[in-house]
């Protein structure tokens, strides 16, 4: 059965010839249309930020190809699709969608073309679905909220209402957080999913958290929903009596401004904010400003560290895709997040993790750093990792 | 766990607060189809027209700025497409004038995209009607109160102008037949076009009203648009008792929901939709029996 | 009732040739593209099915492809059914719920039907994306394709599985041609311009329109059973209201109820949406002001437009014939 598949995605008609040495040839696969256009436009301003900074530190050239996915999963195949069998890529990065990522795995896998993943964080992709050919320099969704549950309850926080969108990330991000909340002592008192995309009003659920008799709120939101929710539960009144946690996506930097004062003093956690104190972080905050007129978000430190995490493995030697393969997973560097290494049992990145608080700030919201909580690489949840075999 | 009053007192208020905004949304579309035959499917990408309005102009001049104009703002956009194209389509079928306008939610999501950009913008609440009062015993945020009066105080206005004034004479007799209201001498295509722009101007206050409470994004239209359609098919099209009807059948129905089958929530309405089709498939107040 | 004329038998080999053509000369990525307007050729066959010659304007027809996937890739998949049961049990299955939705919405019309039918798209859709069977947001993968080994086919070839789809998509052609000559077909047709004559003279009406709902259904879940193998991997975006809104879109740019347009207007849609979308992330823009003016010109699609000069063109050499001799029968009837 998995060779038919293997089959049928295009091994049966041969394979790619790889590029001249010193030319190598990237698909950015990104949405850049469709509800997470931002987000593909901030990894793309990120990667090629990162290929202008540490480029000259490679004779190799890099041409990028960028396709847009729509973050639709059968318009993603077919552009990974494309890129792999017409354009002939030697690496891909991007993937934002989870859903995406689903779709395109037995593709990358099969044709065994070194995928970067620069933001999807569905567990399975480095979990029971894992590849050689995968190295995700994003985040794992249990990864950036499992610190969490120990951080809260450490802050004497024993009772906790949780809220998330119903699908799978939204769970994923929850469950990371309950296990470790739980392990430690502390109670889920209540726990709703709200319809993902169509939950315009969060006034019923916000009025449910009120009456849970929790001490806190968990929550996780992306995108529209974050700013809607982030609004609403201010406007309701609950920070004072029922302060605000969450996945540090709630009040990420490219929502933040738009979530405006309603965000002040929402504690969450990331692998990433920009005003992480470092000179790593200080170099890529200037250099991807001067570029764009915006403070970096996590989505742009993941698509300059898969455009560092890309130049690392062509100055180690690699020229091809088996070679890309084998040199992505020992990539380690010190980025603007911090040290970061790829685990070799399910290539998923290890990073620490900061707890942060929004503020006011001189222009805008800003981010106060309250904690720097260490790195610790996923579980191997089922991912059997294998060498990458020779095609 | 248990709930006391005041928990079923704010469910309430969010269960009408949702219906109104959705009535504001609904009426205008409602009385379009119901005078003109028109299915405006755009009608959403209105909505969020109004919102970016409301967004830039507060962005210049502060939110009453925006309440105030953005509707101003998406009825003239409303006239361009009345002359452009409505004016056209009106004695076409259903299939084509769903085209038409399914054709402009394309163009106007991507004009939006390349207007304002992929990014979210905000409205901030204006100081008038920032924080809660205390209501009924609860404290409910005082700009969600501001939408429920808001709403009432729509309703009110129309069913005023429609049932005691002459244009709403005149308007009624155009539902009921617009030939035979021509013979009697009222201007239906004039008729038609004041009607089509109020509903525009009415879109584009929901927008403005919605923004403070959402984010504005540029797909926001076409998420509004599903549960206005089902508003105005359990209604029935074309009446003002059927848009409030629907508005707060659908209000209720997502927030209590919400509540009591939170696993059921998103599929109870369609399914109330359904029935409602099975046993009245004309809604439930329709203008023309 | 439909008709074949010397004008649609020649654009229905033109385009089988060109289909073919590609199939078998297409580099890999032609092939995709060309599966991809096989796979919707069906599914706006099943479309015109309803709307062309039933008025039954259906917005939830995107949902039964959705559905024919979900359940083809369920039962082979989770239920380890081999894949050929597989797939007649998802074309039933998509078949029977189309028959009840059409049961459900024979009594609504105009913009009431297409209303009811979004409202029942849009509740598969809400089912599929938070039902944990489904796999939710992160759709299913690792669907297998039909194995025709015993006649010595590879449909995990590309090339094979476009020939492979051309031959589905020529024998869905075939059901439509004989579902609107059938007695059904023409009570159908009845039924559209006068549904309370039709009554009166003793149809059972709804009847009619859901068993034609339900065999359209089962043309839209084989277009369905083959996008879950084309892709392997299936996801809830699949049944959303905005496919069945494009089905109908590229009805229209074809030519309604000419069996023969749609097949144009989805080889048109698909190749304008990868032209326009490899120049610009806003191809929506104009697709929109396109669909506009298409459905503006008044004329019945592409294919309708031809038809109407050709027929204008028939029509001056039929009376110049008819002054010399009797009037040639232009339609093959059936």
């Amino acid at each position: 059965m998995k060779r038919a598949i293997l089959a049928a995605l295009g091994l049966a008609t041969g394979l790619a010839v790889p590029a001249t040495a010193q030319d190598i040839k990237v698909g950015l696969l990104l949405p850049f249309s469709g509800v997470y256009a931002a987000l593909g436009n901030d990894i793309e301003a990120g990667f090629t930020t990162a290929l202008e900074q540490f480029g000259s530190e490679t004779p190799a050239t890099f041409e990028i190809i960028r396709e847009d996915t729509e973050v639709k999963p059968p318009v993603a195949l077919g552009k990974a699709k494309k890129l792999i069998l017409q354009d002939k890529v030697d690496v891909m990065a991007g993937i934002v969608s989870s859903g995406v990522l689903g779709a395109v795995r037995d593709m990358v896998h099969g044709a065994g073309v070194p995928l970067i993943v620069a933001n999807a964080g569905n567990d399975e992709a480095t979990g029971a679905a894992c590849s050689p050919y995968i190295t995700r320099m994003s985040f794992s969704n249990g990864q950036v909220n499992r610190p969490m549950g120990q951080w809260m309850y450490d802050q004497g926080i024993r009772k906790v209402y949780t809220l998330a969108p119903d699908y799978a990330a939204g769970r994923q991000m929850i469950d990371g957080f309950a296990q470790t909340f739980t392990a430690a002592g502390g109670e889920i008192v209540g726990q709703e999913f709200t319809p993902f995309q169509k939950t315009q009003d969060f006034g019923p659920y916000l009025a449910q958290a009120k009456s849970s008799g929790a001490e806190a709120v968990f929550v996780f939101y992306a995108g529209g929903e974050a700013i809607s929710f982030v609004k609403q539960y201010d406007s309701f009144g609950l920070k004072a009596d029922l302060p605000l946690y969450g996945s540090g996506f709630l009040t990420s930097p490219l929502y933040v401004n738009a979530e405006g004062p309603a965000a002040e003093g929402v504690i969450t956690a990331l692998h990433y904010v920009p005003t992480i104190d470092s000179p790593a972080n200080a170099q890529f905050v200037a250099a991807f400003t001067a570029k764009t007129g915006r403070v970096p978000s996590e989505f742009a430190v993941h698509g300059y560290d898969a455009g560092r995490a890309l130049i690392e493995a062509v100055k180690a030697g690699a020229t091809d895709r088996e070679s890309l393969a084998n040199a992505l997973r020992l990539v380690s560097f010190e980025g603007p997040r911090g040290a970061l290494s790829i685990d070799p049992a399910t290539n998923n990145i290890i990073q620490p993790i900061y707890v942060y608080e929004t503020v006011a700030g001189a222009d805008g919201m800003t981010q106060k750093v309250l904690a720097q909580l260490p790195a610790e690489a996923d579980p191997v949840n089922g991912c059997e990792m294998a060498a990458p075999v020779s095609n | 766990m248990s709930h006391d009053i005041g928990f079923w007192t704010l469910q309430a208020l969010n269960a009408l607060q949702l219906s109104m905004l959705l009535f504001l949304l609904s009426i205008g579309l409602t009385v379009i189809f119901g005078l003109m035959h028109f299915v405006n499917l755009a009608h959403g990408s209105l909505y969020a027209l109004g919102a970016y309005f409301a967004a830039s102009l507060a962005a210049v001049g502060g939110y009453w700025m925006g309440f105030f104009l953005a509707p101003v703002a998406v009825a003239g956009v409303g006239m361009l497409l009345y002359t452009g194209l409505i004016k056209r389509m009106r004695k076409s079928g259903p299939m084509a004038q769903v085209l038409v306008t399914f054709g402009l939610i394309f163009a106007m999501l991507d004009l939006t995209r390349i207007f304002w950009g992929d990014l979210a913008l905000a409205i901030e609440v204006p100081a008038l009607l920032e924080g809660r009062l205390a209501f009924l015993g609860v404290e409910y945020p005082t700009y969600r109160l501001f939408v429920i009066a808001l709403g009432a105080l729509i309703l009110g206005a129309l069913a005023f102008v429609l049932g005691r004034t002459q244009i709403g004479a005149m308007i009624r007799a155009g539902v009921d037949n617009d030939a035979m209201a021509a013979c009697l001498g009222i201007n239906v295509e004039r008729l038609f076009f004041i009607v089509f722009c109020v509903g525009c101007a009415l879109a584009g206050l929901a927008g403005a009203v919605a923004a403070p409470l959402l984010s504005v994004t540029p797909d926001m239209g076409l998420q509004i648009l599903i549960p206005t359609l089902i508003v105005i098919v359990i209604g029935g099209l074309g009446s003002l008792k059927g848009a409030i009807a629907g508005s707060l059948i659908y209000g209720v129905v997502q927030t209590f929901g919400a509540v009591l089958a939170p696993q059921l929530a998103s599929v109870l309405i369609y399914a109330l939709l359904a029935a409602v089709l099975v046993i009245r498939p004309v809604g439930l107040f329709p203008a023309k029996g | 009732m439909f008709r074949h004329n010397a004008l649609r038998y020649t654009a229905l080999v033109l385009l089988a040739a060109g289909a073919l053509f590609q199939a078998l000369t297409a580099e890999y990525f032609g092939l995709e593209i060309l599966t991809e307007i096989l796979i919707l050729a069906i599914l706006v066959l099943a479309l015109d099915i309803v709307a062309g010659f039933g008025g039954m304007v259906s917005l939830c027809h995107g949902a039964l492809m959705g559905v024919g996937a979900y359940a083809y890739a369920l039962l082979s998949t989770k239920a380890g059914i081999a894949p050929p049961v597989a797939m007649a049990g998802a074309i039933a299955l998509t078949g029977a719920i189309a028959w009840g939705i059409g049961a459900i919405c024979s009594r609504s019309h105009g913009i009431y039907f297409i209303m009811a039918t979004l409202a029942f798209g849009q509740m598969g859709y809400s089912y599929v994306f938070e039902a944990p069977i489904f796999g939710g947001d992160d759709g299913l993968g690792g669907i297998a394709r039909l194995d025709l080994g015993l006649i010595g086919v590879d449909l995990n070839d590309s090339r094979s599985f476009a020939l492979f789809c051309l031959a589905v998509l020529g024998a869905a052609y075939g059901a439509a041609v004989l579902i609107l000559r059938s007695g059904l077909g023409r009570s159908l047709s009845g039924v559209m311009h006068n549904e309370q004559r039709m009554r009166a003279l003793g149809l059972t009406v709804w009847r009619v329109k859901a068993d034609v709902f339900g065999l359209s259904g089962m043309i839209a879940g084989v277009a369905g059973a083959l996008a879950a193998q084309h892709v392997m991997y299936i996801s809830p975006g699949l049944l959303s209201w905005t496919v069945s809104g494009e089905a109908l879109v590229v009805v229209i740019l074809g030519g309604l109820g000419t069996l023969v347009g749609p097949l144009i207007g989805a080889a048109a849609f698909v190749l304008l949406k990868h032209e326009l979308s490899a120049i610009t992330t806003y191809w929506h823009l104009v697709v929109g002001v396109l669909l506009i003016a298409v459905v503006m010109s008044r004329a019945n699609g592409i294919f309708g437009w031809i038809e109407a000069r050709w027929g204008a063109r028939m029509e001056r050499r039929i009376a110049d014939a008819a002054r010399k001799h009797q009037p040639e029968e232009v339609a093959s009837d059936a």
